[in-house]
């Protein structure tokens, strides 16, 4: 077994932390692709459905049957068909992403007043209009609570998908399985998992903050 | 003797169904870390099936009182005897088994039915579940709740009003002596309210209970009570007194604000209509149950625009009738034999 | 008001749909799993493809995973429920600050990362798997149960209290059936997320149905790969679909 040296730790930091910061945008950005992707459909798929029982029942439904597929079966399944990489990884993480932005976009927006929308289509909007100056801005911080949940999910996520030459920090944590018995296996595992969970958490702080900016003043608390 | 050890004074409080005394003495309830005291100094003489009211603004340690005497509170010092015995020698769960309690939020089990949320204290006390039966089936028809229909349904499928009241049923299921009842009716709306007050005092009537109960309501206190104290600050008691009384000569300037306008009519509730001078029978004019009060009286008067309103007894009698002038003189009547007092 | 007796024929009519709904991932368990065998039966498999995809060998990989999940299912719920109620009971606010803090740093960490560490660390196999999942776990059923009895409300607590019944009573006939709701959901994910866990357990050679995944892309065999994904899909499935059932059962009524 390969113990553990903090000097030899230091050393490994010193001689890749090139990669590492290179991984590290890999998996920013793939997060973030899928996210916005997710987002789009998500978003949309949640507006057409929140007020019809039938085909919000179904969609939440299926979401959720959906998202209790383990990652790896999903990936397995995706590689032959979309190849190695990023493919299989942006599609994985997205249909990961789906159910929690759907459902709370359905919240979201059932969530708001019913006396507030009769006074937004009072003036005159039209239902597009309402959507995006009345429906969309109160229901937006449930529907960001939605997706920082996506984002937590995505961020494990991808880790997996370096089993299919996914981008980002996954690589290293099979590197250090791959290289057991190294002696820097458990640097290469240990670096990947740590940054993975500090990008999580530092995301998960970077989302309270653009809630909180991109969130209505008359809606804080 | 067996009255000093705590099994035995739990054995007189649970031998009374009916009221027992309470007495607060130098009652006192100080927080960590606070300066001033939330209740300082209290001391109180409730007599055994009296109905007393609590009134005060919100914050002024009225609910801390009285959670002080089922010990929901522990008091700083101070002593609370219940049938004269010192109830801060028993164990605090077995004290409240027998005491009544009723809160604002009613707080009914929401995964137990209406017939197992008013078992709760027998089962804790280990009735049989015959008796544990017949008293759900004897106390739902007392609080007006059929048996039949409401016994198994779950709270969340009864209106506030039948929440409350299953709440009352909860409270009297191992029929203490003693009720604690904090805002009971403060969540209703006035006419559900008025209505759960009135079967109230005549559930009271009956069962006799001594009864301590919160409000910030002062014509809830007048409705309902035998005595009202009137808190101030640290739960400090401005006057305590009947409700006649205190209308009649509000201690200081804090309960003459407490009272608010309209002492006098405020006063008419209290007053019967059998104590006024009936004057002869006026023919046509509209006509009220002597049972009523001089307020109900007033409020018919105002009402029909009529100059006077015929009195009939239970049998449907007339036997006089009240005017104005009548209304205002029983009024000043009552007055004056409370100053002579 | 809607009278109660609209409520409860409200309710019926909801339960009834329900019941149709709730057997949807049954409905699609069984399409999905008739379907891959009618493909792989009309398929010639050639010898690689037969080493995996025979009765003995997936009911081996099955054994293996339901068991992985289930044990370490059960072992989380026999640590966390008893911590979570503790946590609760001592009332201690820095042990409920410690374990909600560790338990958004668990949330955090990658699985994979984690089980390949304690991989490395001490050893390969089935316990490695055994003890990442649960160690994985049992923080957020550990927060459920917490966040499941702080929940109840303090003013059925505070009833409960004023009639006398001691805090081991309020807790067993009060607090914990009606915290059982989130507890059970909180167990549901863990459930479904062991199944997860045990497919990349195939890393550490602790067996399960990712051995099956692996093997057919590292083979290149797609009946293989698709074999193997659509099993495990469906055991998470049941097994939610299972796990649904039960809460739905237990579920105190008048909630």
């Amino acid at each position: 077994m390969s113990g553990f040296d903090i000097g030899r730790l230091v050393n490994f930091l010193s001689q890749r932390w090139e990669t590492i910061l290179s991984l590290t945008g890999q998996h920013i950005a793939v997060v973030a692709i899928s996210l916005v992707i997710a987002m789009v459909f998500g978003i949309g798929l949640g507006i057409v459905v929140w007020n019809k029982p039938v085909s919000r029942s179904v969609t939440v439904t299926a979401a959720a049957i959906a998202i209790t597929i383990p990652s790896l079966a999903l990936l397995a399944i995706l590689s032959p068909i979309l190849g190695l990489g990023w493919g299989p990884t942006v599609v994985a993480l997205v249909f990961y992403s789906l159910l929690p932005i759907i459902r709370n976009t359905v919240v979201g927006f059932r969530e708001v007043p019913r006396d507030v929308l009769e006074a937004a289509r009072g003036t005159g909007m039209s239902a597009t209009q309402v959507i995006f100056s009345t429906q969309l801005p109160i229901a937006w911080p449930v529907i960001l609570a939605g997706v920082r949940v996506a984002a937590q999910l995505t961020i494990g996520i991808a880790a997996i998908a370096a089993y299919v030459a996914g981008p980002g920090l996954g690589q290293y944590i099979f590197l250090g399985l791959s290289s057991l018995g190294s002696v820097n296996a458990l640097n290469y595992a240990l670096v990947g998992t740590v940054a993975v969970v500090i990008l999580a958490l530092l995301v998960d702080g970077a989302f309270v903050l653009i809630t909180r900016y991109t969130t209505s003043e008359g809606l804080r608390v | 003797m067996s009255e000093s050890t705590p099994t035995g004074i739990l054995s007189t409080i649970a031998g009374a169904a009916r009221g027992v005394s309470l007495e607060l003495e130098s009652v006192r309830k100080t927080y960590d870390g606070q300066a001033s005291a939330a209740v300082d100094d209290f001391t109180m003489r409730i007599e055994p099936g009296e109905l007393v009211m609590l009134v005060g603004p919100s914050g002024c340690g009225k609910t801390t009182t009285m959670k002080m005497i089922n010990r929901i509170i522990e008091p700083t010092s101070g002593s609370i005897r219940l049938a004269g015995e010192d109830i801060l020698s028993i164990d605090p769960d077995q004290l409240r088994r027998h005491i009544g309690y009723v809160i604002q939020q009613i707080g009914l089990f929401p995964h137990r039915t209406i017939a197992q949320n008013i078992a709760t204290v027998p089962k804790l006390l280990g009735w049989s579940k015959g008796k544990i039966a017949s008293r759900i089936e004897e106390l739902m028809t007392t609080v007006e709740l059929d048996p039949g229909v409401f016994a198994n349904r779950y709270p969340r499928q009864l209106s506030g009003g039948q929440q409350q009241r299953a709440g009352v049923a909860r409270a009297l299921a191992a029929d203490p002596p003693v009720m604690l009842m904090d805002e009971p009716f403060g969540a209703t709306d006035p006419i559900t309210r008025e209505k759960l007050q009135a079967e109230f005092l005549r559930l009271q009537a009956v069962i006799g209970k001594t009864i301590i109960f919160v409000t910030h309501d002062f014509d809830e206190a007048i409705r309902l009570g035998d005595r009202i104290a009137v808190l101030s600050d640290r739960s400090h008691i401005e006057q305590f007194d009947t409700p006649a009384n205190i209308l009649a000569n509000p201690a200081n300037e804090y309960v003459e604000s407490f009272i608010g306008l309209g002492a006098a009519l405020k006063r008419l509730v209290l007053i019967p209509i059998s104590r006024a001078h009936y004057d002869k029978e006026v023919p046509g004019a509209p006509s009220i149950e002597v049972s009523g009060s001089l307020r109900d009286a007033l409020d018919l008067l105002v009402l029909t625009g009529a100059s006077a309103v015929n009195v009939c007894d239970e049998k449907g009698r007339t036997v006089g009738s009240l005017s104005h002038a009548t209304v205002s003189g029983a009024l000043r009547a009552e007055r004056q034999d409370e100053e002579s007092v | 008001m809607t009278s109660p007796a609209a409520v409860l024929l409200a309710r019926k009519s909801a339960r009834r749909k329900n019941v149709v709904k709730q057997f949807v991932p049954l409905i699609i368990v069984v399409v999905s799993l008739g379907a891959l065998f009618l493909w792989l039966s009309m398929l010639h498999l050639d010898s690689i493809e037969q080493r995996t995809l025979n009765p003995s060998y997936i009911i081996a990989r099955v054994r293996e995973h339901i068991g992985l999940t289930l044990l370490a299912s059960a072992l989380v719920a026999l640590i966390a429920i008893p911590a979570g109620i503790i946590a609760y009971a001592s009332k201690s606010k820095a042990f409920r600050g410690i374990a909600l803090a560790l338990g958004n740093i668990g949330q955090a960490t990658p699985a994979v990362g984690l089980i390949i560490l304690i991989a490395i660390w001490w050893q390969t196999g089935f316990f490695t798997a055994l003890i990442a999942i649960v160690a994985y776990s049992i923080l957020p059923v550990l927060r459920n149960t917490l966040v499941g009895l702080e929940q109840v409300s303090e003013d059925v607590r505070n009833s409960a209290r004023g009639m006398g019944m001691t805090r081991g009573q309020v807790l067993r006939q009060i607090e914990l059936p009606l915290a059982s709701p989130v507890i059970l959901a909180g167990l549901r994910t863990s459930l479904v997320f062991a199944v997860g866990v045990a497919t990349i357990a195939t890393f550490i050679n602790a067996g399960g149905l990712g051995d099956m995944i692996v093997n057919g892309l590292k083979l290149q065999r797609f009946p293989v790969i698709v074999a193997g994904a659509v099993l495990v899909a469906s055991i998470a499935l049941l097994i939610d679909w299972l796990a649904g059932l039960v809460q739905e059962a237990v579920r105190p009524r008048g909630l």
